[in-house]
């Protein structure tokens, strides 16, 4: 039985350090068998989650990454019309065998049609990354990432996968998923999701990270990063944050900063290492000189 | 425990969050669970379950301090939550630190209105109150009432009280990093519930915009690429590939008065204009008080916020002039009626209000020739049309359409029917027809846009700081 503790733990061992609040959610997630709605700004580590539960856990990762016009051919199951088409001009000789017993036209359709089936199984579909996380005889983990790229219809075609762990093929029927996998959907926000999504989910916004939390995930990331320039940098990043600015830095940069730091085998912050590394932190020209200006202002 | 999540899922609803049966099983399901051991725990599982939108948390967490806490609030015809309530706080023991905590991070960004309420007495206050009651800030012209409808909780609900005040002189003056006079920059509540206005427009449009989109993408056969698409399926054309047809977006030219008396129209029309830029449209900005400049390229590059502070700071247009629309066009005409190309639609924001200077009119008939539409929007109300120094009559004549706006939402529909007239007018001949025919068939009703096919409800009034009675 696994507790709440129990996945703060497991997912350290995993790389990933979690607050309260989304080791409950993990929790919640994998007890009630719910998809969880992650949300937050970009950089925080929704997508680092799934990925982090995903092998602490065992499960496979099942990655479908959501983009404008993604469609259920893409997402759920598509039919290979090659391999159909492949298959009847192979079996061509058995067909006409086949048919030749019928006397007529009409009773020759009626034959071919009862035998439609086999064209129509599993044999020819594709399973897309929905459908293969529902089939797998583990169980999976399915990261939807990134759903507010897509649009409202493909939002809709979620609905009944993610309440009833179901697919709906019309020629086949309805397909039950084998194991429930552990549903993640991630969304940077761009665009409202549906209230009917949300409803079906736990929802988890996962915001920047306390200072503590912060430097010990960069502490667990570079371990051979000193402690005090950790904090130091962490600290100079959150006030970073209250810049104003227009990609305000996020763990993500965090991290690559604290490895290019290590890598320059800084021992300090000063303003001139800000002033050389600030590239790594600020994505935008405007934001550069305000992040220097902040450095030369904090640090000197 | 169902009885203590009913009442609370009941007050958050009380409170403008919605939740669904279905959502308040899953907290009970959750908490079945997870067990109520802890308080700070069961506020994560109930906050998990429950809420849905980052911006309903802060009220989540007040209406679980009062509900969940024997000082403020116990619900007095039940007798069972009570007493789970009371068995629920002892249980959670000294935790009281986190509530004081967490209250005082909620009222945090007001820290000196907050200091000044407390130092002046109640009648001090009243009178405050009934002082910017009766006297709303006298300044000329009609403003745009922020009037927002629809769905935003009462999170997004300005915190009115406190901000009222900072209209008040008194307190202006204690509080000057907050906008004096002219509303310097937007809130984040008012751009955000611009930001709302300007999505949910934009949803609406989408779906016909990507339809035609996709048509405009559809031409003829492109047989060669057609062949090799088809090459695995034994030539048999089961995927069709069509020639891309030249896309065209559609343009538009804007001239923004940015004078005192119509900047929040305006203000709204910039942010508007932000949010469609590129998206949609291929939009020229003008601002102009007595003199007009192009915004174009900094409404693409600059953050809206920024923009408003540099047009406040008067740089691109001198604000402290008295507007002239006779020079404007003039400069219009001079500068740079020349180089439109591709017969835009024109839509023209401004009060009309011409100061006694010479009317130039004949600019708006040249104009009128190059484009393909011409809307003014005006916030004057039609019987001051031709009032004082009001010329919305003359120059309303060379218009096909001139509207009177008076709300955000007004303003945001009649821009959403433009884009679609101009789509449509783009669109194929067959399309047109479609989209013309759904609209004939829509009884147009701007004040009961939003609310048609729900049921209807209070909505909160979206007023921050008290403009919307100028």
């Amino acid at each position: 039985m696994i507790t709440e503790q129990g996945v703060k733990d497991f997912l350290q061992t995993g790389g990933y350090i979690a607050d309260d609040a989304i080791a409950t959610a993990v929790f919640l997630a994998l007890r009630m068998e719910k998809p969880i709605l992650i949300e937050g700004p970009p950089g925080v580590g929704k997508t680092g989650l799934a990925k982090a539960l995903s092998s602490a856990l065992d499960f496979p990762l099942v990655r479908l990454q959501c983009y404008e016009g993604i469609d259920e051919g893409k997402a759920l199951y598509d039919w290979e019309y090659g391999k159909q088409l492949l298959y009847t001009q192979l079996l061509r000789t058995q067909l006409d065998n086949y048919l030749s017993v019928s006397s007529d036209l009409r009773e020759a359709v009626e034959r071919l049609s009862s035998e439609e089936s086999l064209f129509f199984s599993k044999n020819f579909l594709v399973q897309r990354p929905i459908l293969r996380s529902f089939l797998s005889e583990k169980r999976s983990l399915l990261l939807i990432d990134e759903i507010d790229r897509s649009d409202d219809e493909f939002e809709a075609l979620l609905l009944e996968c993610l309440s009833d762990f179901q697919v709906s093929i019309p020629e086949l029927g309805v397909i039950e998923a084998k194991r429930k996998p552990l549903v993640i959907l991630t969304s940077n926000g761009t665009r409202m999701i549906s209230d009917a999504l949300r409803r079906r989910c736990l929802y988890l916004y996962i915001g920047y990270p306390d200072l503590e939390r912060e430097v010990a995930i960069v502490r667990v990331k570079f371990p051979d990063l000193c402690e005090d320039l950790a904090r130091q940098m962490v600290a100079f990043l959150r006030k970073a944050r209250d810049l104003n600015l227009r990609k305000p830095p996020s763990v993500s940069e965090a991290l690559d900063w604290a490895q290019v730091l290590s890598i320059m085998k800084a021992t300090k912050l000063t303003p001139e290492v800000v002033a050389n590394t600030v590239g790594v932190i600020a994505k935008h020209q405007t934001d550069l000189q305000k992040v220097t200006d902040l450095a030369a202002q904090e640090l000197s | 425990m169902e009885r203590i999540i009913a009442g609370f899922v009941a007050a958050l609803r009380e409170s403008g969050i919605r939740v669904s049966p279905g959502e308040s099983l899953d907290a009970v399901q959750a908490l079945a669970l997870c067990g109520m051991d802890a308080r700070r725990s069961s506020r994560q599982l109930l906050r998990l379950t429950l809420v849905k939108n980052v911006n309903d948390i802060a009220v989540f967490n007040e209406v679980f301090n009062r509900y969940f806490s024997r000082f403020h609030y116990v619900d007095p015809e039940s007798d069972v939550p009570a007493l789970m309530d009371a068995a629920i706080i002892d249980m959670e023991g000294g935790e009281f630190t986190y509530l004081n905590q967490q209250q005082g991070d909620d009222h945090d960004d007001h820290g000196p209105l907050l200091k000044l309420d407390s130092e002046i007495s109640p009648e001090d206050l009243a009178e405050l109150k009934s002082l910017t009651e009766i006297d709303p800030d006298d300044t000329d012209g009609t403003e745009i009432v922020m009037q927002m409808k629809g769905y935003r909780g009462k999170a997004k609900k300005p915190p009115r009280s406190t901000r009222r005040y900072t209209q008040n002189p008194l307190v202006i003056e204690l509080n000057k990093s907050d906008s004096v006079g002219r509303g310097v920059t937007f809130s984040p509540e008012e751009q955000a519930a611009m930001q709302d206005v300007v999505s949910r427009m934009m949803l609406r449009l989408r779906k016909d915009m990507k339809r035609m989109k996709n048509n405009q993408n559809r031409g003829k056969l492109h047989v060669i690429k057609t062949i090799q698409k088809n090459y695995r399926h034994d030539m048999v054309p089961f995927q069709v590939a069509l020639r891309r047809k030249r896309r065209e977006k559609p343009r538009l030219v804007v001239l923004c008065d940015v004078s005192f008396s119509v900047s929040h129209a305006s203000r709204f029309m910039l942010l508007l204009l932000h949010t469609l830029h590129n998206q949609l449209l291929d939009v020229r900005s003008f601002i102009y008080n007595r003199d007009i400049s192009e915004i174009t390229d900094m409404l693409a590059n600059m953050p809206v916020n920024d923009l408003m502070e540099t047009i406040d700071t008067g740089d691109i247009v001198d604000l402290d002039e008295n507007s002239s629309f006779g020079q404007v066009f003039l400069k219009f005409k001079k500068q740079y009626l020349e180089n439109l190309r591709g017969r835009p639609a024109f839509i023209i924001l401004g009060d009309a209000r011409n100061n006694y200077g010479d009317a130039n009119d004949f600019v708006l008939d040249e104009i009128r020739e190059k484009a393909r539409y011409m809307l003014w929007l005006t916030p004057e109300d039609r019987d001051s049309w031709s009032r004082g120094d009001c010329l919305m009559d003359l120059y309303g004549s060379y218009c096909d359409r001139v509207e009177v706006v008076k709300t955000v939402d007004e303003l945001s529909l009649f821009v959403e029917d433009l884009l679609r007239d101009i789509y449509a007018d783009k669109a194929d001949p067959l399309d047109r027809k479609k989209i013309l025919e759904a609209k004939a068939a829509e009884t147009y009703d701007p004040s009961d846009y939003y609310h048609r096919g729900e049921s209807s409800r209070s909505e909160p009034v979206f007023d921050p700081g008290g403009r919307g009675h100028w």
